[in-house]
């Protein structure tokens, strides 16, 4: 009996194991299976939904598997991914924007061109993800660099926009001018919690003058902060901002309140900014969003004189998602990357984010109560040259802190001159 | 083993329970937990640090010895060092003699029996309570030029033209983070002292005043050389807690603008996290330089008072 008992034991544990390995095959089976997402954005709703809705869709095609989104701001993200990467530890899935390459040099993701359905990604979204051959992210988020203003306040300084919907290089400064004299903030920013919206007006001044080819030179160390054109256009800066064209309280001043700046207290003339504007104002004014009956529009940015490229913008990509090299998961994360990235998601996206997306959607009538705003942003995209990155994807190390100190807070702010920025910039970044 | 550990438990008065006389094996199982913990999330980081000074790290855990070279180009060519290094050393003087004068000086506006003094007591302590994330929240919003309290102060009193971005200007920035600080750490000072003196001998201060000593003597020559021992433990408590400070800089500042709030704690952490790599070679090599500076400065802080006083920290 006692025999009998230990064999009935041994076979019981003997199948127990079996079936534990079977289950603990990859993509054998995905019961009881819980795919980790970690992402920024918990502070826009509108994304917030989308991805739920990416994961309710997911565990409906696949029952019995989970996913579980842990909600992070940007910072303390990337500071737990900084530490939790290298120990070979993190979520399958997460939150990535394309200037953090350190993850691909550093073999932390893996690469997703036979783990993803490219057929429902833009190429070029594709594209800003490929690095030697192979592609590490999945473009959720696309988007340009615009220049937001109050049609309201611009009427009441008298000024018309040009049919070009463009004001040339001393037209702009006069505009500045203008709108403080008449006792208004001629440009909300504020650097308080970001290392890059400082620098919105200079870079994109810069790009215009310089034309893309030189404008990447500046920003990889190949061309130097003292060329003539990037003086004068520092100096053109450096009048803006002792014209008094930002806020007194840039220097602390958050991403989400100069939205808030802007639209609501005090009010802005004009807000340089992504077109990811519309995920903080795009939300119920009772919620920190935009008044409903807000005179918001759409200009470009000022066309430099002599500048080689006054139709360049500046577009890219930002909200991605990359799967950790050391996932267990692989399979079923690109399966929820897959997910995520539908058309019928990419029309969602665009419907409620109301922002271009890398998903390849099908929109040719645009709905909701923010039609009119899609249109007009799709209405400044004509005919434009895009410069696809900015700075910050470019710059590393000290050049990078450099860009945070100097050209995105010190310099508009009025702390430096001329002379000390191009010395300063020049110093960390250019590789003479 | 574990039978003699309970028996000793069992039985208090058995000469099993004297820590002296008993065995290896015993004192063994009773601290490892404790030592385990400290070797795993002390000791083993701490070496490590000091091993991967030494090294660059590269991707993939590629690492290439490089001697002493992260601590030369430390030492003679990175100015954003010894910026933090001159900010660190006056943000910590400056910090610890205001936290030590005020708390003493709080301390003794409660042991005087000032007017309200119950209630200057919770309102002086409520500050410690809260984390430095929020205090640095608090105090920015205290400082913003438009519509914070210290400008909109200056405004009502008709001090309008003193207003300033007081974060924002390189010139006032520190000293506007080391008022926040005060604001929080006073009130943790003023407690101990106020502990301090009211273990003072009542004899003392009773004779004192049967001598017509008066308050400022009293004060000078009596009550601060009786509080020694104190004076002294905060000091170096508060000067090595200076020496570190991280976080209500980075809330406030992130060590902004133009590095005039960079402290050497901040630097290691952009340097090791936000610099886009993951060479924690270099950052490793100014936490070890640094560790080893507070170290020398408390041996020599303590070498000054150990012939009258015994510190406990």
């Amino acid at each position: 009996m006692h025999a009998s008992l230990s064999m009935r034991g041994v076979t019981a544990a003997g199948l127990i194991a079996l079936a534990l390995l079977i289950g603990a095959a990859p993509g054998a089976n995905a019961q009881g299976v819980t795919i980790e997402v970690w992402s920024h954005e918990a502070d826009e709703p509108a994304k917030v939904a989308f991805r739920e809705q990416a994961v309710k869709n997911f565990e409906k095609s696949h029952p019995g598997t989970k996913v579980k989104i842990t909600w992070y701001e940007k910072n303390p993200l990337n500071a737990a991914l900084k530490t939790a990467l290298p120990a070979g530890q993190g979520p399958d899935v997460f939150y990535v924007e394309p200037d953090q390459t350190e993850y691909i040099t550093a073999g932390y993701v893996t690469p997703l061109d036979d783990l993803v359905n490219w057929n429902n990604i833009e190429p070029w979204a594709r594209k800003v993800w490929t690095h030697n051959g192979k592609t590490y992210g999945v473009a959720q988020e696309a988007y340009t660099v615009e220049l937001y203003y109050n049609k309201d306040m611009l009427q009441k300084l008298g000024v018309a926009l040009p049919a070009s919907n463009q004001f040339t290089q001393a037209q702009f400064l006069d505009l500045v001018k203008k709108a403080r004299a008449a006792g208004m903030t001629p440009i909300s920013q504020g650097v308080g919690d970001r290392p890059y919206p400082g620098a919105y007006i200079t870079v994109e001044a810069l790009l215009r003058k310089l034309g893309p080819d030189d404008y990447e030179k500046l920003f990889t160390g190949k061309l130097s902060f003292a060329d003539p054109r990037v003086v004068e256009v520092l100096k053109w800066v450096k009048e803006l901002a002792d014209a008094g064209a930002y806020p007194k309280n840039f220097m602390t001043l958050k991403l989400g309140e100069s939205h808030y700046y802007f639209y609501s207290k005090p009010g802005a003339l004009m807000l340089p900014m992504g077109s990811f504007y519309t995920g903080r104002a795009f939300v119920p004014e009772d919620k920190g969003g935009q008044p409903p009956t807000f005179p918001l529009g759409i200009m470009q940015f000022p066309a430099m004189n002599g500048g080689a490229c006054n139709d360049c913008k500046t577009s890219t990509v930002g909200a991605s998602f990359a799967i950790n090299a050391a996932s267990k998961n692989k399979k079923l994360a690109g399966e929820f990357l897959d997910a995520m990235s539908t058309p019928e998601m990419g029309k969602m996206w665009i419907e409620t984010v109301y922002l271009q997306t890398g998903i390849k959607a099908d929109v040719k009538q645009f709905t909701g109560p923010h039609a009119a705003y899609f249109t007009e942003l799709m209405e400044r995209q004509k005919g434009k040259k895009y410069f696809v990155g900015q700075p910050r994807d470019m710059v590393k190390g000290e050049c990078k802190d450099a860009f945070a100190q100097v050209l995105n807070s010190g310099f508009p702010g009025g702390l430096i001159s001329v002379d000390q920025t191009v010395q300063m910039m020049n110093k960390a970044c250019y590789k003479s | 083993m574990f039978a003699r550990a309970a028996r000793a438990l069992r039985d208090p008065g058995s000469s099993t329970i004297d820590a002296r006389r008993a065995s290896l094996g015993i004192l063994a199982a009773f601290l490892a937990p404790a030592l385990l913990i400290y070797a795993g999330f002390t000791i083993y980081p701490v070496i490590r640090t000091f091993y991967n000074a030494f090294f660059t790290i590269k991707p993939q855990g590629v690492v290439d010895f490089v001697g002493f070279g992260n601590f030369t180009a430390l030492l003679f060519a990175d100015p954003t060092f010894w910026k933090a290094v001159t900010n660190t050393a006056l943000f910590t003087i400056v910090a610890t003699i205001v936290d030590v004068i005020g708390g003493l000086l709080l301390a003794l506006v409660l042991f005087a029996r000032a007017p309200l003094a119950p209630l200057l007591r919770v309102v002086w302590f409520t500050p410690v309570l809260m984390s430095y994330v929020v205090v640095g929240i608090i105090w920015v919003w205290m400082y913003d030029y438009d519509w914070g309290l210290a400008n909109a102060t200056l405004r009502w009193l008709g001090l309008g033209g003193w207003e300033q971005s007081w974060l924002g200007q390189p010139s006032t920035a520190l000293w506007s983070v080391l008022a926040a600080h005060e604001w929080k750490w006073l009130g943790f000072n003023m407690i101990v002292f106020l502990a301090a003196l009211h273990a003072l001998p009542g004899e003392v201060l009773g004779a004192a005043e049967l001598d017509n000593c008066g308050w400022l003597a009293k004060l000078v020559y009596i009550i601060v050389p009786m509080l020694r021992t104190t004076v002294v433990n905060l000091t170096v408590l508060s000067f090595i807690g200076k020496m570190m400070v991280f976080d209500l800089i980075w809330v406030m500042t992130g060590g902004g603008p133009l590095w005039a709030t960079e402290t050497v704690s901040t630097y290691v952490y952009k340097r090791a996290f936000e610099w886009n790599t993951f060479d924690l070679g270099y950052p490793s090599a100014i936490a070890v330089l640094w560790f080893i500076i507070i170290l020398a400065f408390i041996a020599i802080i303590t070498r000054v008072f150990r012939q009258r006083d015994k510190l406990e920290f």
